[in-house]
């Protein structure tokens, strides 16, 4: 498991950040998808022991993070969402220090440092100092910084933002890349639903500081309950009249032939049977939809699930 | 393919092994000190402060030199009290000068320190890492007490050393006694210029903010203290950290009152009040530097 949360709350003076957030998540990347403001970096400084929770239970692989944060900061890479840099170091020397202060000695951390700035495509420009990157270029060094001491478990907090759309596609491809090779697991923090969808095998979903979903983004996916794409046999058919007599929604595909039925709450597929058999149809055709990231999201944050 | 996806072909490698930790405070420190040293205001101050190490290596090596082969030593020259005498207001004097130089280059060299830190949002980027406060404070403290160490700590050793050196036989008995008053007062700059500059910039914004601000507040705190204890507040003495240590070296180096020396020496001679105040005084404000060090750290970074 790579995160365990259990009741964890947290207050800034009368905002509530976190409310009992319970959940675990678990894959090779998952995404932390909610909007700003839904308490995600500071569930992951949480994670980080950067901040104390006021109240429950988080373990990072395995480890209760308030009781060992050192050793949760060793298997923990982070890259932080603000600058975060330190200004004067060349991109080389940022990436090193990290190393360093992970406690790597000079010499190899200077190599793997290397080897992070090539994995992350920076290339000459990693002798300049940091102030004169560009943000591509500055995320590329806070993704290497946080991959540099070999990591288990990868904390990336909103790490696409301010990219224009060529860095940003790179970036996703290298999270990608990491996913299906040796790198670490990653936690992507963002609220682009898009980057989670291309990058991501897992997701929790937050808003307002709760947890309305944690699971595989497939799960979440088929969780849209009775959408389906209908053929029948006879394009002037009354499969529509009854369906609708069932409290179904049914609307055409473009062809009279082709349906689209979102069915009632709490009804399956055997609405569908039923009302074949009672308007005497032959359905050609049966197929579930499956609901976008997007639909699935907003109906987990509207149901609260 | 691209180039860009050539090199992305590498791929990550987990590391083949991980090894024994190594102490992060040493690259804090060594960080610190080199981004210090990409400035050139750095090596202007630096530059001052061998210019003051040599001026008096010069007044120490002339003065000796003169007695030992010029009107020589013993019954037909100077008395070797006066000579030693000559030799401890040397240092005496250096330490004192030092100490306004080196609190002018710590200033510029790690007004930053924490300050920096601060303003660039890299609190995070540390203690996201294995890393604890007290490995922080270490490499902070450390980083800045290489400064004075270098330009106060080492340079009164090596006078010293100096004089052992090229004194007349007869001399080095009773000069041999005034290394460790030495060797103390040095510590204590360190000590006092090191806390202060981080106490400093753990509550500054801007690096340069508190590097002047520091150099204004050793200059004014002097200049008022002076007035002060002119106009017969004598307690105000105690506020200056430079005339406390100047207080406390004169009577660390003196021969006569030199407590280390002579209890090292078996001459025991009575204890100084106002040097004890005046050494309390420079242990409070390293004390408060360290306070402002760490009361920032505790309030900023969970423990």
């Amino acid at each position: 498991m790579l995160l365990a949360f259990s009741d964890v709350q947290k207050r800034f003076g009368a905002t509530h950040a976190l409310r009992d957030v319970t959940g675990q998540i678990d894959g090779r990347a998952v995404g932390l998808l909610g909007p700003n403001g839904a308490g995600k970096t500071t569930l992951m400084k949480i994670c980080l022991g950067l901040l104390a929770p006021d109240g429950g239970q988080v373990r990072v692989l395995g480890i209760d993070a308030a009781q060992d944060p050192t050793a949760v900061r060793l298997e923990l890479g982070y890259a932080a969402e603000g600058p975060g840099r330190i200004p004067g170091l060349s991109g080389l020397e940022s990436v090193a220090y990290a190393a360093e202060l992970c406690g790597l000695r000079r010499r190899s951390a200077l190599l793997r440092a290397h080897e992070m700035l090539d994995l992350v495509g920076l290339d000459e420009s990693r002798h300049r100092p940091v102030e004169t990157y560009s943000t591509g270029m500055h995320q590329r060094v806070k993704v290497a910084m946080a991959l540099v001491h070999d990591p288990r478990l990868v904390l990336l907090d909103e790490p696409t933002s301010g990219l224009d759309p060529d860095s940003r596609d790179e970036l996703l491809d290298l999270i990608v890349q990491l996913r299906d090779g040796d790198g670490p697991a990653i936690v992507l923090s963002t609220h682009l639903l898009h980057d989670v969808e291309r990058t991501c095998d897992s997701v929790m979903i937050m808003q307002a500081g709760t947890v309305k979903y944690a699971g595989t983004l497939d799960a979440l996916q088929t969780r849209l309950p009775g959408e389906y794409h209908l053929r029948v046999a006879h394009p002037r058919s009354t499969l529509a009249a009854a369906l609708r007599e069932r409290g179904a929604a049914v609307a055409d595909r473009g062809r009279p032939d082709l349906l689209h039925v979102r069915l009632p709450e709490g009804a399956d597929a055997d609405l569908i049977w039923s009302a074949a058999l009672a308007s005497g149809e032959t359905i050609l055709q049966l197929e579930q939809k499956a609901a976008s990231l997007e639909e699935a999201f907003m109906a987990a944050v509207a149901e609260g699930a | 393919m691209s180039s860009h996806d050539q090199v992305f072909d590498i791929g990550y490698r987990p590391m083949p092994e991980r090894g024994r930790r190594q102490p992060p405070a040493v690259a804090i420190a060594r960080t610190m000190l080199l981004l210090a040293w990409r400035q050139r205001a750095t090596k202007i101050v630096l530059l001052i402060c061998l210019a003051v190490l040599g001026g008096h290596g010069v007044w120490l090596v002339g003065q000796l030199l003169f007695e030992r082969f010029g009107s020589g030593v013993g019954p037909s020259g100077l008395p070797v009290t006066e000579l030693v005498g000559s030799t401890r207001e040397v240092l005496a004097n250096f330490l004192r000068v030092q100490f306004f130089t080196t609190a002018i280059a710590i200033a510029v060299i790690a007004g930053g320190a924490v300050a920096e830190d601060r303003a660039a949002g890299a609190f995070d980027l540390y203690f996201a890492r294995p890393l604890t406060r007290a490995d922080y404070v270490i490499g902070k403290l450390g980083g800045a007490a290489i400064v004075p160490i270098v330009t106060i700590l080492l340079p009164v050793v090596l006078l010293w050393l100096t004089a052992l050196g090229i004194a007349p036989a007869a001399l080095r008995s009773e000069l041999w006694w005034l290394g460790v008053p030495s060797l103390a007062g040095g510590v204590l700059s360190v000590a006092v210029l090191a806390t202060t500059i981080i106490g400093a910039s753990a509550i500054g914004q801007k690096a340069r903010t508190v590097s002047v601000a520091y150099i204004a507040a050793v200059i004014v705190l002097s200049g008022i203290v002076e007035g002060m204890t002119g106009a017969g507040y004598a307690f105000a003495g105690y506020l200056s950290p430079e005339r406390s240590l100047h207080t406390v070296v004169d009577w660390l180096l003196a021969p006569q009152q030199s407590m280390l020396g002579s209890q090292v020496s078996g001459r025991y001679t009575p204890i100084n009040h106002s040097a004890l105040a005046s050494l309390t005084a420079l242990l409070a404000w390293a004390g408060a530097g360290f306070g402002l060090f760490w009361w920032r750290l505790r309030s900023e970074v969970v423990g």
